[in-house]
């Protein structure tokens, strides 16, 4: 068997003595869409940005294609074809959408005309062609949301971390969207994908990831977890005694 | 050695002077997350307000710091809604807005006060200012001024008031949800555009008092704005930015690296010592020295 | 297109022959220093309206190219051309060492920390013994006012060619843009935002130091005043903001109208000099309040608005600013 694709290992982030991770642990294999689930404030997006870069674990270790990449840099991970969204989009509002996904399009292709012609290709990928010369601030909720996934996709990932994409857009655009991160995988993307829809999550996930109040609680596919009592329990709130 | 609680003594009392340079203007950070430029210049022109009262009243000048306060606290209340419009504009950047915007005020005051004070330097006598009393011991001699310790009061009843507001009365809570939840605190109903118009003046209004001290102490001029601007940059840097129970901490240090150098180095070293620890700490914990600026 | 070209090339030209048609020293000498500023003030905008990073000590690099040049042709006796490259390095350095602390943090430290380390800076050259402290230093005069229309030309000139290129034409450009607007989404996009500010500090002071080495050869006579003072910096502020952040061609306008305004003024009112403190101070308050894009922001947008291509309004950015790490 081949290596795991991106190994968590024990993977614990603390903000002020409050454990926002606690020993997390779960592996993906390349091609994979794994599903990371949870109640509010469970330590997802912390996961993420724990595994994007952005937070330096406190103990733990993330290694992708067997590389030890924990605490390095958000910039270098991107380089090394690590993609993600955020929750809250970003995009760099005062420039047009074409000029945002050229920038990330610049890690693989340095040149200014090839990067454009890249991010061209991009938008038609995503849908934002049409919408190319505006600017990125006057784009629609999903147009954004479109951009922070189209941004993520020039920089040639090959794992993409997808924070709540579909969240938010009414159900032709979140099926639109679906049907892209489909598309994706069948282009050999692994994805981790955070969502609170579980209509979304159950359906293209290959496996899911459980986390409540920082921890692991289930791990399997999207059928037996559904399943899985603590689960329930968690999402419910207290279960009767 | 002999010097080293002559030193010590003068630090802290300069130092009580520096708490009430800076808490102000870290308070007006805190709330309403706008460094403001001028801040040396309301000093600047506090002290002069209390120069011409002097003249025109013959009232010692701790007993026109009342008025002074008033009449900045009014002035910065009225002042408040173009900074607050400049700085929650949509267009620009707000923040760097903020910061070009009050860096105009500061030239605009500052040209108008070489215009109508002049360049040559003044003091505010108090009836105090003639009088120290001195301390012996172990053979070592200290001179404590009563004007420097009346300041060193003045700074401590200060930042008292200022404590006892923000922690005891329903506006101090007010303040202190804005500085940390702009957003929420919104929702839940705190008129934040007259809050920060209340601390905006209570800043300017401490500033402009604290110049009719320093006046007292030392002597004022219409060019004096940028060093104390300085003082009060470095003061919240080394507190951590809006973080007010660091600003005491810091400016007793800044009391005492300036009364060491004055004492026992070059006074004129002072501004580059001050630097080097400003560059050290932000450098080292850009958060100020307990980690806990914003 | 080509009469674009032409147009250029026509406006090169008449800068070329200007020496040969302005007779008149004093009148060479305003153009001069008109570019002077241009090229100031264009620094100055290549960190704050392109990187959002406003320094409020700009007038470091200036004085410290003024001094480099100064020191190193009046005590080492070298030539004024070998003492330039050495003026922009040191420059370069200044900007590495107060750039590398400040850079990583929000805007308000470093605006702090540069405001701070001109006056650090100017006290220790005041305090120094081979700058001449506060009594300055002269240079050998050379009275030459063509050559320096041309140096000033040609510098000013290439800082222009260089950062349109850079910003406007290039990569980095955009990368500068990028994370001015979110740096956080730019670092997820594998840009290192440090570097690219240092990159862009260095673009920004570098031009600077030429200019005050160039200044110093020129005028014959420095001190910490004139050239570590707070004007330089507090003009080329008001220039680039008055004309407007963000452009190349904005600065420049805002440049020759306050240098313009100032030379008439200086003429004509001498005696009241801090009135000018005022004026510039009311300019800058009010453009931010009535023109925060500048003049030639406002321009182009209006100019924009007639083609009648947008849509929508600009949505408010602030919601997409909200905390970096939910």
């Amino acid at each position: 068997m081949s290596e795991p694709f991106l190994q968590v290992n024990a993977v614990t982030k603390t903000f002020g003595g409050l454990h926002a991770v606690f020993q997390v642990s779960f592996q993906m294999n390349a091609g994979e869409i794994i599903g990371l689930i949870g109640p509010n404030g469970a330590g997802k997006t912390t996961l993420f940005n724990v595994i994007s870069g952005f937070y330096a674990p406190n103990s733990g270790k993330i290694l992708f294609k067997n590389l030890d990449i924990s605490g390095k840099p958000p910039y270098k991970l991107a380089r090394l074809g690590i993609g993600r969204t955020f929750q809250v989009v970003k995009p760099f509002a005062g420039l047009t959408v074409l000029e945002n996904v050229v920038i990330a399009s610049f890690v693989k292709y340095p040149q200014r005309r090839k990067a454009e012609k890249h991010a061209w290709q991009i938008l038609e990928m995503t849908g934002l062609v049409d919408r190319a010369n505006v600017q990125a601030s006057s784009l629609t909720l999903a147009g954004r949301k479109r951009l922070e996934v189209s941004k993520a996709l020039a920089l040639e990932p090959t794992l993409l971390l997808l924070d709540e994409v579909v969240a938010g857009l009414n159900p032709t655009e979140a099926d639109r969207t679906i049907e892209l991160i489909l598309s994706l995988r069948s282009q050999g993307i692994t994805i981790l994908i955070v969502e609170h829809i579980m209509r979304v999550i159950m359906n293209i996930s290959d496996r899911v990831v459980v986390l409540n109040f920082g921890q692991k609680i289930a791990e399997g596919s999207p059928r037996d977890v559904a399943k899985n009592p603590e689960v329930i329990q968690a999402y419910l709130g207290e279960a009767p005694q | 050695m002999e010097l080293l609680p002559q030193a010590l003594i003068d630090g802290l009392l300069i130092g009580g002077i520096y708490i009430t340079i800076a808490i102000g203007f870290s308070l007006a950070y805190g709330v309403m997350h706008i460094i403001d430029f001028a801040v040396g210049e309301w000093i600047m022109l506090g002290a002069f307000l209390g120069y011409y009262l002097n003249l025109w009243s013959a009232l010692d000048p701790f007993i026109l710091l009342p008025a002074v306060f008033l009449a900045f606290f009014l002035i910065g209340y009225l002042i408040q809604p173009l900074v607050y419009r400049v700085i929650s504009g949509k267009k620009g950047n707000p923040v760097l807005m903020g910061l070009v915007f009050t860096f105009g005020l500061g030239l605009m005051f500052r040209g108008s006060a070489l215009t109508g004070f002049g360049f040559y330097s003044h003091s505010i006598p108090s009836a105090i200012s003639q009088n120290s009393f001195f301390l012996e011991m172990g053979g070592m001699f200290i001179t404590i001024p009563y004007v420097r310790l009346a300041g060193l009061l003045y700074a401590l009843a200060v930042t008292m008031v200022l404590h006892f507001v923000l922690k005891k009365t329903n506006f101090g809570r007010a303040v202190r949800a804005l500085s940390q939840h702009r957003e929420a605190s919104g929702l839940m109903g705190i008129n934040a555009k007259r809050i920060s118009s209340y601390v905006y003046g209570i800043y300017v209004g401490i500033s402009a008092m604290t110049g009719v001290i320093i006046g007292s102490i030392f002597t004022i001029n219409a060019q004096m704005g940028g060093e104390y601007s300085i003082l009060a940059f470095f003061i919240v840097v080394l507190a951590g930015m809006g973080y007010l129970p660091g600003v005491p901490w810091a400016s007793f240090l800044l009391g005492l690296v300036q009364s060491f150098f004055l004492i026992y180095l070059n006074p004129s070293y002072t501004l580059m010592a001050v630097f080097g620890i400003l560059f050290t700490i932000l450098l080292i914990s850009p958060k100020g020295l307990f980690g806990r600026g914003v | 297109m080509s009469r674009k070209y032409l147009l250029l090339i026509l406006f090169c030209g008449i800068l070329l022959a200007v020496p040969s048609i302005v007779r008149d020293t004093f009148y060479l000498r305003i153009v001069t220093e008109a570019f002077m500023w241009i090229g100031l003030a264009i620094s100055w905008d290549v960190l704050a309206g392109y990187t959002g990073y406003l320094n409020f000590g700009h007038g470091i690099f200036f004085g410290v190219g003024a001094y480099t040049t100064s020191i190193l042709m009046n005590l080492c006796g070298w030539s004024f051309f070998m003492t330039l490259p050495v003026s922009a390095l040191v420059a370069a350095v200044v900007a590495v060492i107060a750039g590398i602390p400040t850079l990583r943090l929000k805007g308000a430290y470093f605006a702090i920390a540069t405001w701070a380390l001109a006056r650090a800076i100017q006290q220790m050259v005041l305090v120094a013994s081979f700058t001449g402290g506060p009594d300055g230093m002269r240079l050998p005069p050379f009275l030459h006012p063509g050559f320096f229309y041309y140096t000033m030309l040609i510098v000013v000139g290439g800082v222009f060619a260089l950062n349109w290129f850079l910003l406007e034409k290039a990569p980095f450009g955009l990368k500068v843009k990028a994370i001015r607007e979110d740096d956080q989404s730019a670092m997820s996009l594998g840009l290192n935002p440090t570097k690219i500010k240092l990159q862009a500090f260095l673009l920004s002071a570098v031009p600077a130091g030429i200019l005050g080495a160039i200044y110093a050869y020129w005028i014959t006579y420095i001190d910490p005043a004139s050239v570590l003072g707070d004007m330089v910096t507090d003009q080329a502020v008001v220039m680039a903001v008055f004309g407007g952040l963000g452009t190349l061609i904005g600065p420049a306008i805002g440049a020759v109208i306050i240098f313009l305004f100032k030379t008439y003024f200086w003429a004509y009112l001498s005696d009241y000099q801090v009135l000018y403190l005022i004026i510039l101070g009311g300019v800058i308050a009010a453009s931010v309040v009535f023109l925060p894009n500048g003049l030639w922001g406002t321009i182009t947008s209006y100019r924009q608005s007639d083609k009648a291509l947008k849509h929508e309004p600009v949505s408010s950015r602030s919601d997409d600013k909200g905390d970096p790490h939910v």
